[in-house]
């Protein structure tokens, strides 16, 4: 897919009205907003803004038949704000979604999780050692690589908490990077839930990359509700606080009696409401793990 | 450890609801920064506010990590909500998008002033003005 980038350098008294125009017209609503800076020379992680440099605003069309009429739009409203405020002429450049989406991959390496988690992004290679549990993944845009603290939490906890046998469920699987380790660390049948066909579509890829059939891993599209009445020996949901503040009665009520719940996608500020309400939900909250700003919770039934 | 900083900038994201396509993917994608990740964070600090227009001030490190705060929404977003209309007038200077008071403009300038970085009550105040102009939002009062 292409996309259209409209930019302008502006006075940045102008920026608030440019930004406002552009969210009007531009694809979301974003904006991106780039201002000048003046590295410190003692500090290296210190910066002033550089007050006198025009700042550049943009946002983005797709590249479709409505596109030069939008342009076109967007071309006048800037001529009217040029009136009171310096504007440049609106830059037009083409991109390729594929130019930026994949551009992070460069830098995405063999990983190491937990004990013996092995992340192998697809295009990388790796020799195992002994033990090694290794997962191939190609996440595209869902998410869940490994790089986040959120997936690594979860992916130590499955490690100390699936035993051979076992019924998973992974709920907003992402790349399905959670339900692959679980299956590979002995879980029986997993199912994988995500709300996003982009997550179920790249999940399923990465199942059939990494082996796993599909008797032992289910991707559906849809909401807890698609796994039904069935209850799980554990359940898994790296998603966000409010989320799985939310769903705390219906993520009990998967769990078989003694079964075991991690959740994660918690900041450090949210953990204290996300195990209160596991608690009040009947769950006893076992473990909280930290990494950086991020937590994930462990209870049981 | 002190890192050499490579870049500042803001987006205007819906709150709770950022994706990794653009403006995220145009800006980040390009710094070598992992969009879904930065989407997750961006979506949980700011899921309480679902609905609003909440800029985003990311700072990207050489070593391509990157820390963010959140801003408060744009002032067109505030000076909708103060004149009462959903959108303000297609036509800068032309069309009627509305009325505020020198005192709800005052208010706006007020919140807005730590966002608008170095500068003081006085040029906020016209910087909101101007935005109000270019929605089309008359000002009544003197400022």
């Amino acid at each position: 897919m292409k996309w259209i980038e409209l930019s302008v350098e502006a006075d940045r008294e102008a920026v608030e009205a440019i930004s406002e125009l552009f969210a009007k017209y531009g694809y979301n609503a974003g904006v991106a907003i780039e201002e000048s800076i003046i590295p410190d020379e003692d500090e290296e992680d210190k910066y002033e803004l550089d007050l006198d440099r025009p700042v550049m605003v943009s946002t983005w069309l797709p590249n479709d038949e409505r596109a030069e009429e939008v342009r076109e739009l967007i071309a006048q409203h800037l001529w009217h704000l040029g009136q009171m405020r310096y504007i440049s002429p609106l830059q037009v450049t083409i991109s390729d979604e594929e130019d930026w989406a994949n551009a992070w991959k460069e830098h995405y390496h063999v990983l190491r999780v937990g004990r013996h988690i092995v992340i192998r992004p697809s295009w990388r290679e790796y020799t195992a050692e002994p033990g090694d549990v290794s997962i191939e993944l190609d996440p595209g845009m869902a998410f869940g690589t490994g790089l986040h603290p959120t997936t690594r939490l979860c992916l130590a906890a499955l490690e100390d908490y699936v035993t051979a046998g076992m019924s998973v469920l992974d709920l907003g699987t992402g790349s399905g990077i959670l339900a692959i380790a679980a299956a590979k660390l002995g879980a029986a049948t997993v199912l994988a839930i995500d709300n996003d066909p982009v997550a179920v579509k790249s999940a399923n890829e990465n199942a059939a990359l990494n082996g796993v059939v599909a008797s032992q891993i289910r991707i559906a599209e849809g909401t807890l509700a698609a796994a039904g009445n069935v209850q799980f020996d554990l359940v898994v949901a790296n998603i966000i606080a409010k989320v799985i503040i939310e769903l705390a009665h219906d993520l009990a009520a998967a769990l078989l009696p003694d079964g075991t719940l991690i959740v994660s996608g918690i900041i450090e500020d949210k953990a204290d409401s996300v195990a209160l309400a596991l608690a009040a939900a009947g769950l006893h909250n076992r473990e909280r793990r930290h990494e950086g700003d991020w937590v994930a919770l462990v209870a049981q039934r | 450890m002190a890192k050499k900083v490579r870049a500042v900038l803001t987006l205007q994201l819906n709150a709770g609801k950022a994706t990794p396509a653009p403006p995220v993917g145009t800006r980040l994608g390009g710094y070598g920064i992992a969009l879904v990740n930065f989407v997750k964070e961006y979506n949980e600090r700011s899921s309480a506010m679902v609905g609003q227009i909440i800029p985003v001030q990311i700072t990207i490190f050489e070593d391509r990590s990157y820390t963010f705060i959140l801003k408060t929404p744009p002032a067109a977003d505030m000076l909708r909500k103060a004149a009462g209309v959903t959108k303000g007038s297609g036509t800068p200077n032309m069309k009627d998008g509305g009325t505020i008071t020198a005192a709800q403009l005052r208010e706006i300038a007020q919140t807005k002033l730590k966002d608008l970085n170095a500068y003081d009550m006085e040029t906020a105040m016209r910087i909101v003005a101007g935005t109000a102009r270019s929605m089309g939002i008359t000002i009544q009062g003197r400022f």
